[in-house]
């Protein structure tokens, strides 16, 4: 008894550390998001709120907080209320397999646990997948229960979107999954360790570079992020699918949006590049700072997951949005191809030189 | 073949997009905003810039238009409405008993300066005139001289005390060289 209440008070400190780390990167990529982007076009970006605009995110927040809460006539009450949860809920749940940091067990009151992974649990690359597709359906109905042709037309874009890429990132997985032998993503994590050389974006028998490119892409498209924002194109569709939501409704998909964007961000570190592990054994704490080895994880895991956020940015300063016939046409007559080939070919390295 | 091949190897490597890549990152490495941050700094305003239009007075305090209506004709917009009557006991003088100006229509052309014979008219470097109501840019004839007040301190002499010939027209000669006597 006392044992189950120990497991639960650790489970929901942990949830809710995580959960307090996604929102605070979510509230610092928001104000990053603009400063890059802004100095990126030569402009500053936001300025005003606090020193250099540091308080952005903050007067942003109370903002959207105290904004008035509108459903508009002819709206599906139910489902437009669902929306935002639908998307948000998938967006936040995913992390619960993200392994942080390196999987060290700790014993607290007689209670095995993990402090750098919710749940390792044996299918979590795959329960990642599954999630994120029932975030779709958040956009989509979102889009739909509006009562709005943009809303309509936004919702009806995400869904062809999300549902082609998802298909590739589902495929640039598998590549990764023949190499390491496993779903979990603690296992895969591990089965990089050592040189960079192992990390799976180079690693013997065959870099999965492609897979790579192919993720990263697919997993920009998925955000529904630019190049591919074509669900809430603002030059289009006003703002696409949440056209007709306000106050914290808005809040909660635009949350979702950048708490995908760290998820995916997440995933590609943790799949591709070796996850917590350094590109050199040397550059991790060892020997006698062996017990601070999960400092220099966390912070290696970090730099990683930073440097897809700001790929991220990059690419939306960069490029403008694709029109709707190229992204299909690239996401199933490019991406695809080059997806399958990869496993192909992966398949059958995997097969003549097994690794050990 | 070789150009064929370039050409494919510069697609399957995204080198477009690696330029523009490049691109946006010396923009960030090599950070020069342009950006003005407006309230707190202001840009040096042109010499001929055209600002808020204004009303103008002699320096004895008296106004200096005539209300011959000119102003009104030359503008494009309809901007200006003068209503003009006699300076009571002169019969020979005129004088714009009431002069409205909607600046939510001005375009600021400045035509109504050119076409004004006395130089009542004056274009100040005034600009940030943001109000909340729309009404409060309708100005009448005490805003409008209130304006040239504080924006042109140093008044001109009456015509008649400049020079006697151009007493004589009572109109200002802008385009003829000044006469030495």
């Amino acid at each position: 008894m006392v044992e189950v209440g120990v497991k639960l008070a650790l489970s929901l400190t942990q949830i809710a550390v995580v959960m307090g780390v996604v929102l605070l990167t979510v509230m610092f990529l928001t104000l990053a998001e603009r400063k890059v982007l802004g100095w990126m076009q030569d402009r500053m970006g936001p300025m005003e709120v606090g020193p250099y605009g540091i308080l952005q995110p903050v007067a942003d927040g109370l903002k959207l907080f105290f904004k008035e809460d509108i459903v508009p006539a002819g709206a599906n009450k139910f489902l437009f209320s669902m929306a935002p949860l639908l998307a948000l809920v998938p967006a936040l749940i995913g992390f619960a397999v993200i392994p942080f940091g390196p999987d060290l067990t700790v014993e607290v009151f007689g209670v095995q646990f993990k402090p750098f992974v919710i749940s390792d649990i044996n299918v979590g690359i795959l329960y990642i997948l599954a999630f994120t597709s029932i975030g779709a359906y958040g956009i989509i109905l979102g889009g739909w229960a509006s009562n709005s042709k943009y809303s309509l037309l936004g919702g009806l874009r995400s869904a062809a979107q999300v549902i082609s890429y998802e298909l590739n990132v589902g495929l640039a997985i598998v590549g990764v999954l023949l190499l390491a032998g496993s779903l979990s993503l603690v296992k895969i994590t591990e089965a990089q360790t050592g040189w960079f050389w192992n990390w799976f974006i180079f690693a013997p028998p065959f870099p999965q570079i492609f897979a790579f490119v192919v993720y990263v892409i697919s997993a920009v498209a998925e955000t529904n992020r630019l190049p591919f924002d074509l669900p809430e194109a603002e030059s289009e569709l006003v703002a696409g699918f949440f056209t007709e939501y306000s106050g914290m409704r808005f809040a909660f998909f635009f949350l979702a949006e950048y708490a995908n964007m760290i998820l995916v961000s997440c995933i590609a570190a943790a799949l591709f590049l070796g996850g917590w592990n350094a590109p050199a054994p040397f550059l991790q704490f060892h020997g006698s700072l062996a017990h601070l080895l999960w400092l220099s994880a966390t912070i290696w895991f970090a730099v990683k997951v930073y440097f897809f956020l700001f790929l991220f940015f990059w690419l939306r300063a960069t490029l403008p949005r694709l029109r709707y016939d190229q992204l299909m046409r690239f996401g199933w007559k490019v991406m695809l191809p080059i997806a399958l080939g990869n496993i192909l070919i992966t398949a059958i390295a995997a097969y003549l030189f097994p690794r050990s | 073949m070789a150009m064929k091949i370039k050409d494919w190897l510069k697609t399957i490597i995204f080198y477009e997009i690696l330029v523009g890549m490049k691109a946006t990152l010396r923009h960030l490495l090599h950070y020069k905003p342009i950006t003005l941050q407006y309230p707190h700094e202001k840009r040096t305003l042109p010499d001929s810039y055209r600002g808020m239009l204004s009303l103008l007075r002699y320096d004895d305090g008296i106004e200096k238009c005539v209300g011959c209506d000119l102003c009104e004709a030359a503008c494009p917009s309809r901007v200006i409405k003068v209503i003009s009557a006699e300076v009571p006991g002169e019969p020979t003088k005129r004088y714009a008993k009431e002069y409205y100006m909607d600046m939510t229509r001005c375009l600021f052309c400045g035509l109504c300066v050119q076409a004004c014979p006395v130089d009542a008219l004056g274009m100040t470097r005034e600009y940030e005139w943001a109000v909340y109501d729309k009404r409060h840019l309708y100005l009448n004839k005490e805003q409008l001289l209130a304006i040239g007040d504080r924006a042109f301190p140093v008044r001109e002499k009456r015509l008649e005390l400049q020079h006697p010939n151009v007493a004589f027209f009572n109109v200002a000669f802008t385009h003829l060289p000044p006469k030495t006597s």
